[in-house]
């Protein structure tokens, strides 16, 4: 809200400068955002008179005048057609400057306007006349031309003394719980509270002694059935002429930042800027019926506001109606809608003559639920839905109705028509001695009791207040005004005291000892130490938006089958670009990849992200139990990886290139990281390429011994992008994607140690042909089964009494894959390295030759050609 | 006698010179076989003793015995002298360009505002508070009503939100617990999914999950309807929670100054304002010296030439919301304080704009090192 320090200074005599109070309201909890003197741009303009005004000799459309500037004559043409002479105007001689971008293509380099002498024909022009809009005041000509000046404006003053266009103006950011500081008044009280020797000045209305006469027109009753309208009162204004405000007002309407509209409006507006009470006034002949009905709205009911929009409404909303409820009769006609907006058929039009002025107290809860439900911002709800003193209605309208007899010569003289509905009480409320001392570690009640009067927040006396006392000296009973309903609890005394003697004034404690240590969860500890390991092995860390565009189903091929295909998608999205959830973290690290290609990057591209995503469903057991949210969805953590050579691959060490056998090491080491091995077996993603997909299952390690170690489902995948996308995406190289479910490895496994083992190892080679589509997993498996299965109780080829279940073969390791020359085609040649050891003894080359020729016949009965 | 000093002489002259112009080892091995060796000069000079006086032999074999050890000695040290030069320029010839770029994969980046959440949650640890997450798709009851902020709040226009459509199971399961405290029946509306616009909704549930006293803090993802050069519609926001008998707000106050120095690296000045919160009261908002100026520059681009940046909201926790939260606010009453991990990692990482942060963009985030 902007403030207005010359009408600040009507209310209350401040003993310091706008800077020194704008820096107290700022740490009380009034934050001032800015200190402006837009006056000050203007330098060596007066106020003069018009003494002469003559067409130009030879130039068509313009006129020449004389002006009388105080200190001697002036000659200066203008084009501006609605002078005469008399008239008292703003005049800027030779050298005076005007605020930047006031005037139309006259701005100097400084972007100030200087004016100068010109000459037009034969008539040297001396300086100018000015307009508002010159002067920096949009919206206060009321015709096109010249700002003309009231009659009694002194000549030859300066214009920064004039008409409120030296004023100073604070930019106050009001929080939502103070609605009674968005007026000069409530500023006013504000700052007495702040400045203990700050006067209050008698309040405006004071002068203006409200009418006693009937109304020359009939009008019925006002009644209230709905009791959000806490009161109600109507104003009488006859004979009114509509016209301009006074340029002061219009000036002053101006910097508020309101247009200035006419006598009427205007009057209504100004008093709202001053009292902060919403008036609103009605022609008295466009009402349909004379009397008014406060109703909640019928389901569906329309009403067409001022600014032309038809308005559909609930039984939440509450119209201003003329008319009177009768059973069984029609509905009476929707004339405003209350608290935000009056209606488009009965404003005030340039024709009107008998204004009814409507100064009402609405209850917050209703206005605010209406103009958000339809987004009406305007002034009148912005304050009612913030909290408007009850007992400002009454008064708003007697001084608006003072203000329309002095602007327009209305006349006054009827009494207000008034209704009632119950009305909210300011309730007291206790102070105690120990609470104060346990918030702010401070408790003079003496002092906090100075410190809440200045604010009237007033000490009762507990009698007064019907409570009974929680003891003596140590608790006291006060009693809030009634604009400040935000104060209702014991906290809210506290924090008038707290704001007051400022925040800073409280001493710094740290926090005591807990019986437990801070615990930085699962989910973080797994994320910090998942991102320090995917970054050392040289990945960049993403934080990708949740929203996605709902194509990416499609982009990604997701089958109907897939829950990834049906992301919950937003009811109303901010971009076409962001409309769904996300379920998969993999669209927004190709959308990095991209971002990272367009602006010019060419080497090699590592992403991760850890973050959630978004599945339709019962949380599954892939939800962390700490998190659980609203039913009907989960939101599991996911980690993410991408991986892409880069356009130029070109390297000095070209063995270092990225390739799915690397990211798989990646991945393998994310999990290790945790104590998770990892077993990569032949997978499907819709997304992936057919032949370079992998499911990524994880394996533990059993502690017991005898345990076997535990596979469990798939966590994730690690997959080439499908060609046919990485085309459509615009991708030259191949891009690698992998994603792991987190829940899996939340509980770290602990490593099993032993110690080395005390007899050596023999080691012996197997070299084999093997189709193509056997896996390497296959073959290892299977030679692992076999020795297990056939030398744990043959005891004819082994017979060794300390062997148990085949527990010589101590592991089986690939050292050579090779295809090409002197392969048969379809078949890769594998070799394999195995070692062979006794716990308890050396083997001797005769028991491990027999063995191991026992594998080798095996694995050829199998049919695998030995080379 | 004295042809055998003569000859003595001329050895050790001979050697001397011939040891000074080796050049390499293998040359310097040739002339030991010359004196030392079977057939060496020295060798045939003792071999010659025998032809002595028996009275001149002693003396003799002690001359030429020192002799020979003389030699030794000037042998070893030349050829130490000599290997240490081969070696030298042995390695000098095995040289790599130690200036050619690292094999390997160079190290990543981390993400500012990931790294900014991940050191203030340790800082925090470290003073005794434990690390709580909630859900980011929450319910208007959670989100708004519990916070003190029911549908007609003022404060929510501060707020825009994204909803969802209704679930199609959104209204089975959980009910009468769900009933906000203080409100006279839940409305239909409350249960409405929304993508959560604070992290304070997680002090809700903590404190039903876990009761009083309780110390969190809560990072996360948060989301409002807003879209410009200095709005992301999803941003990162970390929410404290310290519940407990008779707290004081200098409590508060100690654990933010920590927070910040710690964070910052130094000690910040810093200011307390009295602010406006619906789910604290009193509420007020930290305002720490400029960490780009320190208050020095009248034009500075983070502070505007006020030397102060408001890092964070807080206040003493509504007794409404503390029984929201299923907790007697007559017993306890603490504090909670948010805010933006986002602002806070552009602060202390010299970030200007805000776009860059979720796009994922590598050369953006390497740009924090030499390329």
């Amino acid at each position: 809200m902007i403030v207005s320090w010359q009408l600040l200074n009507r209310f209350v005599d401040l003993p310091v400068s706008p800077e020194e109070a704008a820096a107290r309201l700022t740490m009380s909890g009034a934050e001032v955002e800015s200190i402006e003197r837009p006056g000050e741009s203007i330098s060596g303009v007066v106020a003069a008179r018009v003494q002469s005004l003559g067409r130009h000799p030879s130039r068509e459309n313009l006129f020449v005048a004389e002006v009388d500037t105080g200190k001697g004559k002036a000659v200066c043409v203008t084009a501006a057609t609605n002078l005469k002479a008399g008239d008292r105007v703003f005049y800027g001689a030779p050298g005076a400057v005007l605020p930047a971008g006031a005037g139309p293509d006259r701005a100097g380099p400084s972007g100030k306007m200087e004016l100068g002498v010109r000459d037009f024909g034969e008539v040297r022009s001396e300086g100018m006349m000015l307009s508002a809009e010159e002067l920096g005041l949009p919206g206060v000509d009321i015709e096109e031309g010249i700002l003309v000046l009231p009659g009694d404006a002194p000549i030859g003053a300066d214009a920064r003394a004039l008409c409120g266009i030296g004023d100073v103006l604070l930019d106050v950011s009001v929080t939502p719980n103070r609605g009674d500081l968005l007026s000069i008044l409530g500023m006013a009280r504000e700052l007495k509270g702040l400045y203990p020797d700050a006067v209050l000045k008698p309040m405006p209305w004071e002068k203006s002694a409200p009418g006693t006469g009937d109304w020359p027109v009939p009008f019925g009753a006002i009644s209230l059935p709905d009791d959000g309208c806490l009161n109600y009162h109507l104003g009488l204004a006859t004979n009114v002429r509509i016209g301009p405000s006074p340029v002061e007002i219009r000036v002053a309407l101006s910097r508020l930042g309101m247009r200035p509209i006419s006598n009427v409006v205007d009057a209504t507006n100004y008093v709202m800027l001053l009292l902060g009470q919403p008036l609103h006034a009605f022609d008295l002949n466009t009402l349909p019926e004379r009397e008014i009905t406060v109703r909640r709205a019928f389901e569906g009911e329309t009403i067409v506001t001022l600014d032309g929009k038809e308005r559909v409404l609930t039984s939440k909303d509450m119209l201003i109606t003329s008319g009177r409820e009768a059973p069984g009769g029609r509905p009476t006609e929707p004339i405003a809608l209350a608290g935000i907006m009056g209606g488009k058929q009965t404003g005030i039009n340039d024709d009107t003559d008998i204004v009814v002025l409507e100064g009402a107290s609405f209850s917050p809860r209703r206005v605010g639920h209406t103009s958000r439900r339809l987004s009406i911002a305007s002034e009148a709800a912005f304050r009612y839905s913030r909290g408007v003193d009850p007992a400002l209605s009454a008064l708003g309208v007697d001084y608006a109705l003072s203000l329309m007899a002095e602007w327009s010569g209305a006349e006054i003289g009827c009494r207000k028509l008034s209704a009632y509905n119950v009305q909210p009480e300011p309730q007291p409320v206790v102070l105690t001695k120990k609470k104060l001392q346990t918030y702010l570690l401070w408790s003079d009640m003496e002092e906090s009791t100075r410190i809440l009067e200045g604010y009237a927040v007033r000490r009762v006396k507990e009698k007064e207040a019907g409570k009974t006392g929680k003891g003596g000296e140590d608790a006291r009973v006060f009693l809030p005004p009634t604009w400040r309903p935000d104060i209702a609890i014991e906290e809210d005394l506290i924090e008038e005291i707290g704001r007051y003697r400022g925040y800073d004034a409280a001493p710094v404690r740290m926090p005591g000892v807990l019986p437990r240590r801070g615990d930085i969860g699962p989910e973080t500890s797994l994320a910090g130490s998942l991102r320090a390991c995917a970054i050392a092995r040289g990945y960049v860390e993403a934080i990708t938006y949740s929203f996605l565009p709902e194509s990416f189903v499609s982009a990604l091929r997701l089958p109907g089958s897939d829950p990834r295909a049906h992301p919950l998608s937003l009811e109303n999205p901010i971009s076409q670009e962001w409309t769904a959830m996300r379920t998969t973290l993999v669209p927004g690290l190709l959308n990095g990849l991209r971002e990272s290609v367009a602006s010019g990057w060419r080497g090699p591209v590592r992403l991760f992200e850890i973050g959630r995503v978004f599945l339709r469903g019962p949380a599954g057991p892939s939800e962390p139990a700490g998190q659980s949210g609203p039913e009907g969805h989960g939101e599991p953590d996911v980690m993410a990886g991408l991986v892409c050579g880069g356009t130029d691959p070109r390297s000095p060490w070209p063995e270092t290139r990225d390739d799915f056998l690397s990211v798989k090491a990646d991945v393998e080491a994310f999990l290790r990281a945790r104590g998770v091995g990892a077993v990569f077996a032949r997978g499907a993603e819709p997304f992936g390429h057919r032949g370079q997909t992998a499911d990524i299952l994880s394996e533990r390690k059993k502690h017991e011994k005898n345990e076997k170690n535990e596979k469990s489902g798939k966590i994730g995948y690690l997959a080439r992008l499908s060609p046919a996308i990485e085309r459509e995406l615009g991708f030259t190289e191949p891009v690698y994607v992998f994603e792991l479910y987190l829940t899996a490895l939340e509980s770290p496994d602990r490593p099993v140690y032993a110690a080395a083992p005390p007899f050596p190892a023999a080691f012996r080679d197997i070299s084999m042909l093997v189709p193509n589509a056997v896996t390497q997993a296959e073959v290892l498996a299977e030679i692992q089964a076999l020795v297990s299965e056939r030398f744990a109780s043959d005891s004819a080829v082994g017979g060794f009494s300390d062997s148990a279940a085949g527990g010589f073969l101590e592991s089986v390791k690939l050292f050579d894959l090779y295809s090409g020359k002197g392969i048969p085609a379809g078949y890769r040649s594998m070799a394999f390295s195995l070692s062979y050891r006794a716990s308890g003894r050396t083997l001797n080359d005769e028991e491990v030759d027999r063995i191991h020729n026992a594998v080798r016949d095996t694995l050829t009965q199998r049919g695998y050609n030995m080379r | 006698m004295s042809d055998l000093k003569t000859q003595v002489e001329e050895v050790r002259g001979s050697f001397n010179s011939a040891i000074e112009s080796v050049p390499t080892t293998d040359a310097l091995q040739e002339l030991r076989v010359r004196y030392l060796g079977k057939k060496g000069v020295l060798t045939s000079l003792l071999k010659s003793l025998g032809g002595l006086p028996p009275e001149e032999r002693p003396l003799a074999g002690e001359t030429l015995n020192s002799l020979r050890d003389e030699l030794e000695k000037k042998f070893e040290s030349r050829k130490l002298a000599l290997l240490g030069a081969e070696n030298e320029a042995a390695e000098a010839t095995d040289w790599v360009d130690v200036t050619l770029p690292s094999r390997g994969r160079p190290w990543g980046a981390f993400h500012p505002v990931a790294q900014t959440m991940h050191e203030i949650v340790s800082i925090m640890q470290g003073l005794g508070y434990s690390v709580v997450l909630g859900p980011e798709i929450e319910e208007d009851y959670y989100n708004f009503e519990c916070l003190n902020m029911p549908s007609w709040h003022p404060a929510r226009d501060m707020q825009d939100t994204f909803y969802f459509p209704d679930f199609p199971d959104a209204d089975a399961g959980s009910g009468a617990a769900d009933t906000a405290p203080g409100a006279p029946g839940a409305e239909k509306s409350s249960k409405r999914r929304l993508l959560r616009t604070h992290t304070s909704p997680v002090e809700i549930r903590a404190m039903r999950r876990y009761g009083a006293p309780l110390r969190i803090v809560c990072p996360g993802k948060v989301y409002r309807r807003d879209n410009d050069p200095t709005h992301s519609p999803m941003f990162n926001q970390l929410e404290g929670l310290l519940v407990d008998e008779g707290v004081s707000f200098s409590v508060l106050k100690g654990s933010l100054i920590e927070l910040m120095n710690g964070f910052f690296g130094r000690e910040l000045k810093s200011r307390f304002r009295a602010s406006y919160f619906p789910f604290t009261e009193p509420s007020m908002e930290l305002d720490i010296e400029c960490v780009e100026c320190g208050g020095k520059n009248p034009n500075c681009r983070i502070c505007k030439g006020t030397g102060w940046l408001e890092v964070c909201g807080m206040g003493m926790t509504h007794p409404f919301v503390i029984r929201a939260g299923g907790i007697d606010p007559e017993k306890y009453n603490g504090f909670a304080f948010g805010m933006g991990l986002d602002r806070m990692a552009m602060l202390k990482y010299g970030i200007n704009d805000l776009r860059y942060l979720f796009n994922g963009n590598v050369s953006y985030f390497l740009s924090g090192r030499d390329a």
